[in-house]
């Protein structure tokens, strides 16, 4: 089963792991994802760039608008993810939680749809 | 020579080329990537120049080659002085060195489903050495970036290494635990090519057809093991139906609803008689059971002409070797068929409290189809709709939602 782990960020988190602390975090993560690679679990991912440079579209009378920025004031923002493929939500759920910004803003585990055939009912 | 027959002909051998090559240099991982060099080099050569005299012994002989240079690049001095005094003409080994083919298929398929390895590691490992595909056309079907399944594969070969394992037949009194885990691997494989897998059509099915061939094998191989008939019916009664499950607009089509037409006779008829002659032959399980419900639904006209008593029965003598909370699920939906939706809603109300099935979408799509069974519109649509946003299936999704709409 494929899970994306959902990387939130909120103003400190960023800043922490490009300051003086970065580089351990930065250690963790190489670890973990060393791990992810060698088991076969890992099936992508990407960390997105700072929220500043966002661009938003949103409809506006039924058509779309675009505005700088993200949507809203948000405390949290979204900021990168994962693709696991693991054989439980356990184990996909132990990732998301040693993933750093577990400890200082969130992560979510979120089951992938799959386009397959489904099961015959 | 067309290519799709050297194709066939190559995933024949390539299991057969590969116990010999391990068997007589040791070093798995690295046979198996010779062995893997080698297809490669007769699916590019053999279209166009012809399928060689010997097949089995080019391929030997190419993919010994391969091996030595490896070694030697590697520079083991001990090995590579043992490989250059090997043959490299292409020459079979002395009758006397060569246990049967069988022998080195089972031993290939007991090393590759090694309890010690992860399923996906299994999986991987079972399609390229004994399936002969390669990296790239299991990543496509299983939908994973090639170097993702290149490690899955890596992983499998580094952990044979590490722990030793040789390759030899394990000592029979290992077998049936050895064979739970090879029928497992298959299982999945078959399972993946019909739930998850996307892709065109045609990829799915021909990693249900890749399982069934490989199934097919081992039960030459071992024709008197009844979960290994088991496992074959059932994936032959189950693929039967595989133009019938399917719309044309790519919906889902549950069961009772299907065009009996379109089912396959001659798979069924092969699939009955698989399951008839092992239930009166061999020690039940679970495989088996799961092929005779298959059968009970393949012979019947109709879902309403279906021996629905039948099914429930042989579903809890199947909940009562094989304990899973589907098995418990489905046997609901037969005492609903048998009984009637209330004696249905009763069997399912004891058993969803089972925390096995909490948040799972099948509870609420089967509570959905006995409410609806029992004209209860309004609360039907309601579990219908439930189950499909459960769901993590777009098809099951689309198929829940017009229940909902249909009532």
């Amino acid at each position: 089963m494929k899970y994306m782990l959902l990387i939130y960020d909120n103003a400190d988190t960023r800043e922490l792991f490009f300051g003086p602390e970065g580089k351990a975090l930065g250690e963790e993560i190489e670890t973990l994802m060393a791990e992810l690679t060698a088991s076969g679990e890992l099936v992508g991912g990407e960390a997105l760039a700072n929220p500043a440079q966002t661009r938003s579209i949103r409809p506006r009378d039924g058509a779309p608008v675009v505005t700088d920025g993200p949507l809203a004031e948000a405390k949290e923002h979204f900021g990168g993810y994962l693709i696991v493929d693991c054989d439980t939500p356990e184990r996909a759920t132990e990732i998301a939680s040693r993933w750093p910004n577990a400890r200082f803003a969130a992560m979510e585990v979120r089951p992938i749809m799959s386009v397959g055939s489904g099961q015959e009912m | 020579v067309r290519a799709s027959n050297v194709e066939g002909r190559l995933r024949d051998l390539a299991p057969q080329v590969l116990a010999v090559l391990a068997r007589r240099y040791g070093q798995f991982d690295a046979c198996e990537d010779a062995v893997q060099d080698a297809l490669l080099a007769a699916s590019r050569q053999w279209p166009q120049q012809g399928m060689p005299e010997h097949p089995r012994g080019w391929l030997i002989a190419v993919a010994t080659r391969r091996l030595i240079d490896e070694m030697r690049a590697d520079r083991a001095r001990r090995v590579r002085e043992d490989a250059a005094a090997e043959p490299e003409d292409g020459r079979e080994p002395p009758p006397g060195e060569q246990p049967s083919e069988g022998d080195d298929t089972l031993t290939l398929l007991f090393l590759c489903c090694h309890p010690a390895l992860r399923t996906p590691s299994q999986i991987a490992l079972t399609l390229r050495a004994v399936g002969g595909l390669t990296t790239a056309e299991i990543a496509r079907a299983f939908l994973v970036p090639e170097a993702t399944m290149a490690r899955r594969i890596n992983r499998a070969k580094e952990s044979i290494k590490a722990s030793g394992m040789r390759f030899t037949l394990p000592p029979e009194a290992e077998w049936p635990e050895r064979l739970n885990s090879v029928h497992h691997v298959l299982y999945l494989v078959f399972n993946e090519a019909y739930v998850a897998s996307a892709g065109p059509e045609l990829q799915r099915i021909e990693l249900a057809e890749e399982a069934i061939r490989l199934t097919r094998m081992l039960h030459r191989l071992i024709p008197d093991d009844g979960e290994t008939t088991g496992l074959l019916a059932l994936m032959l009664l189950t693929h039967a139906r595989r133009a019938a499950r399917v719309g044309p607009d790519g919906a889902l089509i549950p069961l009772w609803a299907q065009d009996r037409d379109l089912w396959d006779r001659a798979a069924i008829a092969a699939g009955v008689r698989l399951i008839e002659h092992a239930l009166s032959s061999a020690p039940i399980g679970p495989y088996q059971l799961q092929a005779a419900i298959a059968a009970v639904h393949a012979e019947a006209a109709s879902a309403e002409e279906t021996d629905w008593r039948q099914i429930v029965s042989l579903y809890t003598l199947l909940e009562r070797l094989a304990p899973n909370p589907i098995y418990s699920l489905n046997r609901t939906v037969a005492v609903a068929m048998a009984d009637g939706p209330a004696a249905g809603l009763a069997d399912l109300a004891a058993i969803e409290g089972d925390e096995r099935l909490a948040g799972h979408h099948r509870v609420d799509a089967v509570r959905a189809h006995m409410l609806e069974l029992a004209g209860d519109r309004e609360r039907a649509a309601d579990a219908y709709r439930a189950a499909a946003r459960l769901t993590t299936s777009l098809a099951e999704r689309r198929y829940l939602e017009s229940r909902a709409a249909a009532l």
